[in-house]
């Protein structure tokens, strides 16, 4: 089985980000930059199944500019078998339809029988990509998987849903999306680490690949941090019970939301 | 402009947020409401394949979904079909001259920005985005019949989260009592859950918790989790990391009980208490029934 991961390199998850002086991106100088954390997830789940299974193998794909090769060492540095990246002036700033039909072109090439998204990428939330992927693909897609199984021909699929997991059989060729589950992403071992520095990382044009690069109009107009907040009342020193009553006063006649 | 609504059920009635969705769509134009029926559990590509055959003739310039998870699923996937534009998760949502301009949050809700997106366009929103009159009417819901004859995927079977205890979903709660490490375990968590009882609340919990195994990964607020924007935020025993913080500081009130006075989260606060949490909670949930016994 040849499962295909699709990963973006975003901020990294501890970053207080802050918006840029053009006031619509971010300041990007100094900050760290990792896999997106859904990604991250997806590899684990790609992951396990090679642990259990050798003769599967799991390939990591980006798009993105210079700096996001990156990622895709950290991937092959996971575990992975092997890397794609596109890059080039024509991969960045790309619309999420045109990502999407960036990527169609290098599955289409690597053919695996289960491509693997994060649920949504953490620098623009919008979980677009990896639907969207399949859609151009002319595939099915589950998204918030958590659980990957074979069932002979077919696949069978763990679907989280607000209070529990539907199981649905998929048939191969399928994109899922991928939540965070129980099983937290690997770290790269010390001979993972050795042996991905080794590797090609393979470098695709995205402007050679022969995809519409546009993308319906949308573009952001200005960025804020969300709205300050601070200067709470606190409450402390006395008894449980008086402390309880004066909290129940407070949000009752001045926040009035009880 | 032209809007379509694509509601959502929770059992036999409508989910709150397709109804705060109709009554924000007839503020802005045209509304229909329509429902994708004919499915015992959702799917996409049939439901797509509905919607996508009605939009030819509809040609509606605008469609709203609520950003659940079916919404999310159903949005991105339609507005991939139709090659139109789509924006997710979004908290408002306003027209302009051939575009509507939303606001969204971005880098796991660090940030927000407003967008303008161009139409015809898919727009997905969150819950408690839109305020719904008390007592507002429910929208007319017209049907429109799902392909199933278009699924490659097949539903083979539910497994429940065991015992998630939450009666009021954390999405659309309108308030949520959230519980971290300083429960110091899932045996106490009965004082989470007679809280949010009292207040009727949603239930959530930090990363280090549905980590551990104490809460289930649903019930996780903040990034790889979910973001809330209720009327009452109360964090229990929460240090509040900046992942956690995120994605629940656009709550209108903010509570926070932690015995750790420099804990991060008495930052982003507008009521707290240094008080050990196994403590508080009891006297808290106390004093909360009385109050509410009283009015």
């Amino acid at each position: 089985m040849k499962l295909l991961v699709c990963l973006k390199q975003v901020p990294d998850s501890t970053v207080r980000v802050k918006v840029g002086a053009d006031g619509r991106s971010i300041a990007t100088d100094g900050i760290a930059w990792a896999i997106s954390p859904y990604d991250e997830y997806a590899l684990e789940l790609a992951l396990e199944h090679k642990d259990g299974d050798p003769s599967v193998t799991v390939s990591a794909v980006s798009v993105g500019p210079a700096r996001a090769r990156d990622a895709l060492r950290a991937a092959l540095a996971m575990g992975c078998d092997d890397a794609t990246f596109v890059t080039g002036a024509g991969a960045e700033g790309l619309g999420g339809l045109a990502t999407a039909r960036v990527l169609a072109k290098v599955v289409a090439e690597a053919a695996p029988d289960v491509v693997l998204c994060g649920r949504q990428a953490s620098d623009d939330d919008q979980g677009f990509v990896g639907p969207a992927l399949a859609e151009v693909l002319g595939w099915p897609h589950v998204s918030t998987a958590t659980k990957l199984a074979v069932a002979g021909d077919a696949l069978e699929v763990w679907k989280e849903v607000e209070g529990g997991h539907e199981v649905w059989t998929a048939p191969r060729p399928v994109v899922l999306t991928v939540q965070k589950s129980e099983k937290e992403p690997r770290y790269p071992s010390l001979p993972g680490i050795m042996k991905a520095k080794r590797k090609e990382i393979p470098e695709k044009d995205a402007a050679t690949l022969a995809a519409d690069l546009s993308s319906p109009a949308m573009e952001v107009s200005s960025l804020e941090p969300p709205a300050a907040r601070g200067g709470g009342k606190i409450l402390r020193d006395g008894d449980t019970a008086a402390l309880a009553e004066e909290l129940v006063g407070l949000l009752r006649r001045e926040a009035k939301v009880l | 402009m032209k809007i379509w609504i694509i509601v959502e059920r929770s059992g036999p009635e409508l989910r709150r947020v397709s109804r705060e969705l109709a009554a924000k769509a007839a503020e802005m134009g045209e509304a229909t409401a329509l429902e994708v029926t004919g499915l015992e559990r959702y799917s996409a590509l049939p439901a797509v394949a509905a919607l996508t055959e009605k939009a030819k003739s509809g040609a509606p310039d605008l469609v709203l979904v609520g950003a659940t998870p079916m919404g999310r699923d159903l949005g991105a996937r339609l507005a991939a079909r139709l090659e139109w534009a789509y924006a997710a998760d979004c908290t408002g949502v306003a027209p302009e001259a051939g575009a509507v301009v939303v606001t969204r949050g971005m880098y796991a809700d660090k940030v927000r920005a407003e967008v303008r997106v161009g139409l015809p366009a898919v727009v997905t929103v969150r819950a408690n985005a839109f305020a719904l009159a008390e007592g507002a009417q429910p929208p007319e819901v017209a049907p429109v019949p799902a392909d199933p004859s278009v699924d490659t995927l097949a539903f083979a079977r539910f497994e429940p989260t065991a015992s998630t205890g939450a009666k009021v979903p954390l999405a659309e709660a309108r308030v949520v009592v959230s519980g971290g490490r300083g429960l110091r375990g899932p045996e106490n968590w009965h004082l989470v859950e007679e809280l949010a009882d009292s207040l009727g609340a949603g239930l959530g919990a930090s990363r280090a918790v549905t980590d551990a195994g104490w809460r289930p990964n649903e019930e996780q607020v903040g990034q790889t989790g979910k973001s809330v924007a209720p009327d009452l935020y109360i964090a229990v025993g929460i240090s509040g990391a900046i992942q956690h913080l995120a994605g629940m500081t656009s709550s209108r009130t903010i509570v926070a009980i932690n015995r750790d006075p420099d804990a991060d989260i008495f930052k982003v606060c507008d009521y707290g208490v240094v008080a050990d949490a196994l403590q508080f909670i009891p006297a808290f949930t106390a004093a909360v029934k009385k109050a509410k016994a009283s009015a």
